[in-house]
């Protein structure tokens, strides 16, 4: 099974926290562990690395599910941010500041099922909205996020004014946000 | 503390995609943790990412790479090598919070010119962006200085006056360009900053010249 079924993800994560379920592991690895290691052979990586990166990143995962706020993030928003997490201290050697949790972060109860539900079709509406960008939009997030490339190397990369890209990136930008503010 | 003066969304792309280069990427994660607004504009442009890992085309494992994940499950975590470690400083307790990083580069400061000092957050190379901290009394004009690139200011305690626009705990000033400016601190009092800067800070004059090469920036 490759492709998981949209409301499945989050689901999948939360029973992994509840009761280290290793079936639910098995899906989770099978969908998103080849995407993770296409996301880290795009930044750079070599394919030894990608692959060793996408195995980091599952067991990662694995061992934070009982993190994961569904209310908060989408399955595939998660997995993202610690692949990138994980691409940043592989990648650059040195030392970084962490990221920030947000403080909210706290995850006490059990979502109820409508929680995963709505999380997950937030998740397929912001598919559809980054696929909807208009193509300028979607040309920098690309870049940004799969390119490893700041707004102003970005500005070098397409010979464009600093200005477009920052405005470019405030369009697509807002657009997904209001999207999220819609639903919250 | 209300916090006016905010990144734009570029920063905060550039943030989430873990494209920064560390100097920045820590004013940031410092401004981040003070203001919910955006941290919910790094959640927004995290949720891209997530969207555009999902549009990927998958690149197949090696065919043993599930067992082996499997065999890994029940083993402990491996220490992060290059995780922060806590430093066990706290910083003073009238600053918005910060990193612990940020905190025990205190103890490193310069006092460069009366009423100044600066204290380098941790070693960059080079040619990679610089971050310090850097300490004027109240009513003190920074030295007029130009730079290529970017440069990311936050307060962190105080305040001071960029052509007109009045910067307090909290705020982030964003400057690119080659911009020659000569901040100025506000009288009531001292004003902290973090800042990251592209190299090379150009400063005018030969006192601020000699300032710079002592402080290392």
């Amino acid at each position: 099974m490759s492709q998981l079924a949209r409301s499945e993800a989050a689901d999948l994560i939360v029973r992994i926290a509840r009761s280290q379920d290793r079936a639910a592991f098995v899906a989770l690895f099978e969908h998103f562990a080849p995407r993770v290691k296409s996301y880290m052979l795009r930044c750079g990586a070599a394919q030894e690395a990608a692959e060793e990166l996408a195995q980091e990143a599952l067991l990662a995962v694995w061992r934070k599910a009982d993190q994961y706020d569904p209310e908060r993030s989408g399955a595939s928003t998660w997995i993202f941010t610690i692949a990138r997490n994980l691409r940043i201290d592989a990648l650059r050697r040195e030392r970084r500041p962490v990221i920030v949790e947000d403080p909210s972060d706290a995850n006490e109860a059990e979502p109820a099922p409508d929680v995963l539900l709505a999380s997950a079709q937030r998740d397929e509406r912001l598919r559809e909205a980054v696929t909807e960008l208009p193509r300028d939009q979607a040309e920098v997030v690309r870049l940004a996020f799969f390119d490893d490339r700041t707004h102003v190397e970005i500005a070098g990369q397409l010979e464009v004014p600093l200005g477009t890209v920052k405005s470019r990136m405030r369009l697509a930008l807002g657009r997904l946000r209001r999207l999220l503010e819609d639903q919250a | 503390m209300t916090i006016h003066h905010h990144p734009s969304d570029a920063l905060l792309v550039d943030y989430a995609s873990g494209a920064m280069r560390p100097a920045q990427a820590l004013v940031l994660a410092a401004h981040v943790h003070a203001c919910p607004r955006c941290r919910s504009h790094v959640r927004a442009a995290e949720a891209a990412g997530g969207a555009l890992l999902e549009e990927l085309a998958a690149a197949p494992m090696t065919p043993e790479a599930l067992a082996l994940a499997m065999a890994r499950l029940d083993r402990p975590e491996p220490a992060s090598p290059t995780a922060a470690r806590p430093t066990g400083v706290a910083a003073p307790e009238d600053w918005i919070a910060v990193p612990d990083e940020v905190a025990a580069a205190v103890r490193r400061r310069r006092w460069v010119a009366p009423g100044v000092w600066v204290a380098q957050v941790f070693k960059s190379r080079p040619d990679e962006p610089l971050s310090y901290l850097l300490r004027v009394g109240g009513g003190m004009r920074m030295p007029q200085h130009t730079h290529q690139g970017t440069e990311l200011t936050l307060v962190l305690k105080g305040a001071f006056v960029d052509e007109s626009t009045r910067y307090e705990a909290g705020d982030l000033a964003e400057v690119d360009g080659e911009v020659e400016h000569s901040p100025h601190i506000t009288a009531e009092g001292e004003c902290v900053c973090l800042v990251a800067s592209d190299r090379p800070l150009v400063v005018r004059g030969v006192i601020a010249r000699a300032v710079q090469k002592l402080a290392g920036i």
